[in-house]
């Protein structure tokens, strides 16, 4: 309710490679920080406490972006905001992520805030989360001496909650080389033209697929609307099976509405979430449609 | 950038009229300009810091304070509870404590406040800090608090002193009723062709600068107090401390650097006295208290809330006829500063239409939320909400556009209003006519996109500076060796421009270019002179009139020097761009030297003259007491301003969201000394406007704030601000304003949030009479 | 406690800090540098906006330590001596400042944004200062300012361009 003014005491250590990481992590109260926009209010409202601080944006690699055209873009967990949005490769291959992340608060923030961190905070409305699911991410999850993929889809397990298992670090998202001809859109509902947190957030991307019924494939995530970023199956079958068409799209924002289960807090109410899944699909697929087959109408 | 009347480029002398370039701002480009944080920045031996322990329950006796574990903390010097500032203190009703003395009345009231070497010490500290409370039930919403079997905040308000003109009901929670009664309603309404009645709400909302408070305090072992602030009131927090710690109010120095924003909430005391009973624990240490932004939401002051309740009512060609009115202000914890409010809203309860019959009550209570105070437009805003929709159901129920209902009906110059005064002169209708023309309010224009829906809504308004009828201001003008001049005020520069519109005063007054003024800063009320309080949008006018006085008393002895030693008339000499000048002899003399060094006599035989000091005064003499019964008296306040705002808008309505895609205001201010600085003061208060629409301070049952971080309590970014804001100048002048000038500050948001109803209404034929407005609010009301 | 290096407004600092203490109690406390202002310290208001390595960051948002090595300027480093930057000449002339608590911070912001963007267009101005809250202006004059020390003046259409 009232938070302190300043940082509680902490002991600050920087870790200059994995191996001082996974050392550093074994310390009791030692928590990972990265860009720290979310850690540092969190600490000031007394939610965490953490004895010591292991800033990990030095471990080589955490801050490397590259693009392959065969493996994909590899993003280092401290990748910041800004990195992403201003990147070509990026804003060439997954504008999707470059719009999510452009959605993130403010430009100061976003030069602070990084990729990892919004999705290791796991709160239900991290913007870049329905981005990454939807381009079917991996993260790298870093062990002593050994590394493991888990998808994105199972990466968040809860608000607050991951994947990642005691003794493992985030180092890296890995997005596969998104489908030929593929466009997405993110877009996102704050209570303010920009800048806010989201209340929703829909991901969609739509690519040619000649063996979908429709010659179409979307894939669909939702932010803020659950305790964790959804797909929608049900909508992105509805999507494969049928002609695109308003109808269509309708039919799929009906179920992606479907899956939502958000409560009701002082940011929106549940109903008007739900309702605003539905609207927000519906125009995400308009815009994904229109720039995957210009002039066909819907 | 427009004017309204060619008027306003009208030069009366070199500086009146003109948008010179204020004097603070090389300051504050650099980051030179000074703020009550910046002092004492650095930590330092001797520098202290406190922290204050606060009450998580809205509504509690306190039974037991142990701080031995907080003492115990090594660093922590001193700490001090309600015991130890037992005596009341406020501005118009003595009704609060320093520290909660025996009883806590909302979450976050200050009920200890621990002193250490560091803020983090003071912090762990405060954590330490052992409060038995016992709960009591607590009451949020003022309909409910004002009911006769509620919750009892104040069961000793029949003790507390109060001002002669407030009128609180000891046994209740009702800390001031204001009767308003004029004419014959009951007889009225069978006389009117439509009538309208309709119930409107306004949650607590919060000033929001972007400095929260901080304030500095050192107690000396002499017994010399030192309170640094950002202060709005140093005079008005000098009075209040020193009257209710025993301190003789020449040991007690309030010294305020620049303020960054006030809007109101640092008016009046807050947070400060905290820091001086915290001072006197620890003698000879100065003691740094700062809220967090967190703290500030809740902790400070915030806008109370209201719910109002109107009936209105025309006859068939569109006069109205009579109105009934009940305002209910949820005054917070603490209605100390907040009972003049609701006195204000009721003196001023039609709004700014003449009807000549009125009953009206206007009523603050306690309840168990934050303390109302002050805020920008000072009940205004507030009663205007439902005034002005209201106004605007009523025209449409005649079938008369809403514009030309509000020229009907607006008070004009030299009418009788609701209290039994004459309104002085003042353009309302021309205020009508530039937002109409601005915002092109007979055509109709299509929404950009099929599922957005379009509209245009307008909103007139009027405000008094709401004050004790004899708020005085005062100044002093020096002169310098050179010919330069130091003001000096006990006014504040809260931003809105008051240093360099006083300092074009002053040039004006007595001749000398603007760029030879400079204001004597920080205000401190050791060396300044006095001034109630910067509020009100009094400055202009009531500071005006005091350094024009000022300026003239040092100008008519500078003269009189002058034709002694030339022999001549003092009337035909004047004083231009520092010249002292004869009409009659054409002889010219410098001020420099002579305004500190006097002249020397022919041959050196002895001088004339010496250092120039001029005074002035200014304070109001003529304002009357109303009857307690009616409301009714000869002059219930010094004058008006008025204004009219017009918003053309667009609703998204798969969404919900607006888009205002602009704002046009037109404010009569009698005379504009600095035409763009009132620009400037018309696009800020519409975006503050605006902004405040979509505000809400938000409590769970248990009172506690659910959003009192800048994250959840949103105020406008620049994403948010309309696509076209106009602004226009009116000029009709006061009769005892500088050069005719009125004050204009917090009008310029009074409107806004009303005017942007009207005009979702004109889009979706929906009506909001509750703020705060939402996406979400509209969308669920289109379904 | 840690020793740190750290380049401010072009002068090197030698400096203990604390783990815990931000880049903002590091400017005001121990430096003095007083313009960067404390208005929220959770990275909401950007008052405390400053430069790290040339880019903009909420100096509240910044551990005092994570600077060690960098380069910080801060609205006390704008100006060449006692020659206002272009940019402050505009706030001054344009009327851009009122209480002037969130100006240092737009400033910075601001000066980020013409480095980045020497023309910058209407939504890239939005896009700099919309993480710096500003309660006295409604933006139109800040927007104005920014736009014109970028002598894209011609440009000046849409948002708050109407005057």
């Amino acid at each position: 309710m009232l938070a302190r003014p300043g940082l509680p005491s902490f002991e600050y250590v920087q870790a200059a490679n994995a191996a001082e990481v996974h050392s550093l992590m074994q310390q009791s109260g030692a928590r990972l920080m990265m860009g720290g926009t979310d850690l540092f209010p969190q600490m000031r409202e007394g939610v965490c406490e953490p004895e010591t601080i292991v800033d990990v944006k030095h471990v080589p690699g955490m801050r490397d972006l590259s693009y392959d055209e065969r493996l994909g873009l590899n993003i280092g967990a401290a990748v910041t905001m800004n990195q992403l949005v201003r990147h070509r490769d990026v804003q060439a291959h997954y504008p999707i992520l470059a719009q999510a992340a452009h959605s993130v608060a403010s430009y100061q923030l976003r030069n602070r805030a990084t990729i990892g961190g919004n999705v290791c905070n796991a709160s239900p409305c991290a913007d870049t989360s329905p981005a990454v699911m939807v381009l079917e991410g991996v993260m790298v999850l870093q062990a002593k001496g050994a590394e493991r993929n888990a998808p994105a889809a199972d990466f968040v397990t809860g608000p607050g909650q991951t994947a990642i298992e005691p003794g493992e670090f985030l180092a890296a998202i890995r997005l596969p080389a998104p489908p030929a001809g593929a466009v997405g859109r993110y877009l996102k509902l704050g209570r303010s033209r920009l800048g806010d947190l989201s209340i929703v957030g829909v991901a969609v991307l739509g690519y040619p697929d000649p063996a979908a019924a429709s010659g179409y494939r979307f894939r669909i995530a939702l932010g803020s609307v659950a305790p964790i970023p959804l797909r929608a199956p049900a909508a992105e079958e509805i999507l494969a099976a049928n002609t695109p068409s308003e109808e269509t799209f309708a039919a799929a924002a009906e179920e992606a509405m479907g899956v939502a289960t958000p409560i009701t807090d002082v940011r929106a109410g549940a109903t008007y979430q739900k309702m605003m899944v539905r609207a927000l699909t519906i125009r995400a697929l308009r815009d994904v449609w229109a720039e995957l087959a210009p002039g066909k109408g819907a | 950038m427009t004017h309204a009347t060619a008027a306003a480029s009208q030069r009366i002398g070199g500086t009146i009229g003109r948008s010179v370039r204020r004097i603070d701002a090389h300051d504050k480009v650099t980051g030179a300009a000074t703020y009550a944080d910046d002092l004492l920045a650095a930590r330092g031996p001797g520098l202290y810091y406190g922290r204050l322990v606060r009450s998580p329950h809205a509504h509690a006796l306190i039974r037991s304070i142990d701080a031995s574990k907080a003492l115990a903390v090594r660093g922590v010097k001193a700490v001090v509870t309600g015991e130890d500032t037992p005596t009341r203190i406020g501005l118009y009703l003595k009704d609060r404590h320093i520290f909660a003395l025996d009883r806590a009345r909302l979450v976050g009231d200050p009920v200890a406040g621990v002193i250490a070497t560091s803020e983090e010490i003071a912090e762990e500290a405060a954590r330490l800090v052992e409060v038995e409370y016992e709960e009591l039930p607590a009451v949020f919403d003022p309909a409910e608090a004002i009911r006769p079997d509620a919750p009892l905040i104040h069961p000793e308000l029949g003790e507390y002193e109060v001002v002669n003109f407030i009128f609180p009901k000891p046994g209740t929670n009702i800390s001031e009723h204001f009767k308003l009664r004029r004419g014959d309603v009951e007889a009225a309404w069978p006389q009117c062709e439509i009538i309208v009645e309709g119930t409107f709400r306004l949650p607590p909302i919060q000033h929001v600068p972007i400095e929260p408070h901080v304030a500095i305090s050192l107690w000396e072992q002499s017994g010399q107090v030192t309170l640094w602030t950002c202060s709005q009131s140093p005079f008005a927090q000098r009075d209040l401390i020193a009257q209710s710690m025993g301190i003789p109010h020449g040991n007690l120095r309030v010294i305020s650097p620049y303020v960054g924003g006030g809007f109101g909430g640092k008016a009046g005391v807050s947070m400060e006295a905290c820091a001086v009973a915290m001072a006197r624990a620890v003698k000879g240490h100065p003691v740094k208290l700062r809220m967090t932004r967190e703290e500030e939401f809740i902790c400070t002051n915030a806008r109370q809330s209201l719910e109002a309740h109107t009936k209105i009512g025309c006859d068939s060609q569109g006069n109205l006829l009579a109105m009934e009115t009940r305002y209910i202000f949820g005054g917070g914890a603490s209605n100390e500063y907040g009972v003049n409010i609701a006195r204000a809203a009721g003196y001023s309860c039609t709004g700014p239409y003449l009807i000549p019959n009125v009953k009206g009550d206007s009523y603050c209570v306690y309840t168990n939320t934050p303390v109302g105070s002050a805020m920008r437009g000072f009940g205004m805003p507030e009663i205007h909400w439902g005034i002005e929709q209201i106004i605007d159901q009523l025209a449409e129920k005649i079938g008369m556009d809403s514009a030309e209902f509000r020229r009907r009906n607006c008070v004009k110059t030299g009418e009788t209003i609701l209290t039994g005064m004459e309104m002085p002169a003042i353009n309302l209708e021309a205020c009508i006519d530039k937002v109409t023309e601005a915002i092109q309010w007979d055509r109709r224009e299509p929404p950009s996109a099929p599922h957005k829906r379009r509209g245009k809504g307008i909103a007139i308004m009027w405000k008094a500076p709401a004050m004790p009828p004899n708020a005085g201001s005062s100044a002093v003008v020096r002169l310098n060796e050179d010919g330069t001049v130091n003001v000096e005020i006990g006014a504040q520069e809260l931003g809105q421009g008051a240093f360099t519109v006083l300092a074009q005063v002053a040039a004006e007054a007595l001749g000398v270019p603007y760029e030879w003024v400079r204001i004597s800063a920080p205000v401190d009320t050791r060396y300044s002179p006095y001034e109630w309080q910067t509020v009100a949008s009094r400055i202009t006018w009531s500071v005006g009139n005091a350094v024009m006085a000022a300026a003239g008393d040092a100008r008519h002895k500078i003269l009189a020097v002058v034709a002694e030693h030339w022999d001549e008339d003092p009337a035909d000499l004047d004083i231009k761009d520092g010249l002292v000048m004869s009409f009659k002899s054409e002889r010219e003399q410098p001020l420099e030297g002579l305004v500190v060094y006097g002249l020397p006599n022919e041959n050196f035989e002895g001088w004339k003259g010496g250092p120039i000091i001029g005074t002035g005064n200014f304070m109001p003499t003529y304002v009357t007491n109303l009857d307690f019964e009616t409301g009714q008296g000869t002059r219930a306040v010094v004058h008006y301003t008025v204004g009219a705002q017009a918003v053309d808008l667009e609703v998204d309505t798969e969404t919900g969201q607006l888009e205002i895609l602009k704002i046009a205001s037109a404010y009569d201010v009698g005379k504009a000394l600095n035409p763009d600085l009132i620009m400037t003061q018309i696009e800020g208060g519409a975006v503050h406007g605006l902004s405040s629409a979509f505000e809400a301070l938000k409590f769970d049952e248990k009172g506690r704030p659910l959003n009192n971080n800048l994250v959840d309590y949103r105020i406008a970014t620049v994403a948010d601000i309309p696509r076209e804001i106009h602004g226009d100048i009116v000029e009709t002048p006061l009769e005892d304003g500088p050069w005719g000038a009125r004050g204009v500050g917090e009008h310029v948001m009074v409107q806004t949030a009303p005017a942007i109803a009207n005009a979702i209404y004109d889009a979706l034929g929906i009506r909001f009479s509750d703020l705060p407005l939402s996406a979400e609010k509209i969308f669920l009301a289109l379904q | 406690m840690h020793t740190i290096t750290v380049t401010i407004n072009g002068a090197a600092e030698y400096l203990a800090v604390r783990s815990n203490m931000t880049l903002l109690q590091m400017l005001r406390e121990e430096l003095g540098l007083t313009g960067t202002k404390n208005g929220c310290e959770a990275g909401e208001c950007g008052a405390c906006t400053v430069l790290l390595d040339g880019e903009p960051v909420n100096a509240c948002m910044v551990l005092a330590v994570e600077s060690d090595g960098h380069q910080v300027i801060t609205v006390e480093g704008l100006a060449e001596g006692d020659e206002l930057a272009p940019l402050q000449e505009s706030f001054i002339e344009l009327n851009a400042v009122q209480c002037g608590f969130c100006t240092p911070g737009m400033l910075t912001s601001a000066h980020a944004l013409l480095q980045r963007h020497p023309k910058p267009t209407e939504d890239e101005i939005e896009e700099a200062v919309l993480g710096n809250l500003c309660r006295c202006t409604g933006y139109v004059r800040i927007v104005d300012a920014i736009r014109d020390a970028a002598g894209s003046s011609a440009s000046a259409s849409g948002k708050g361009g109407a005057r």
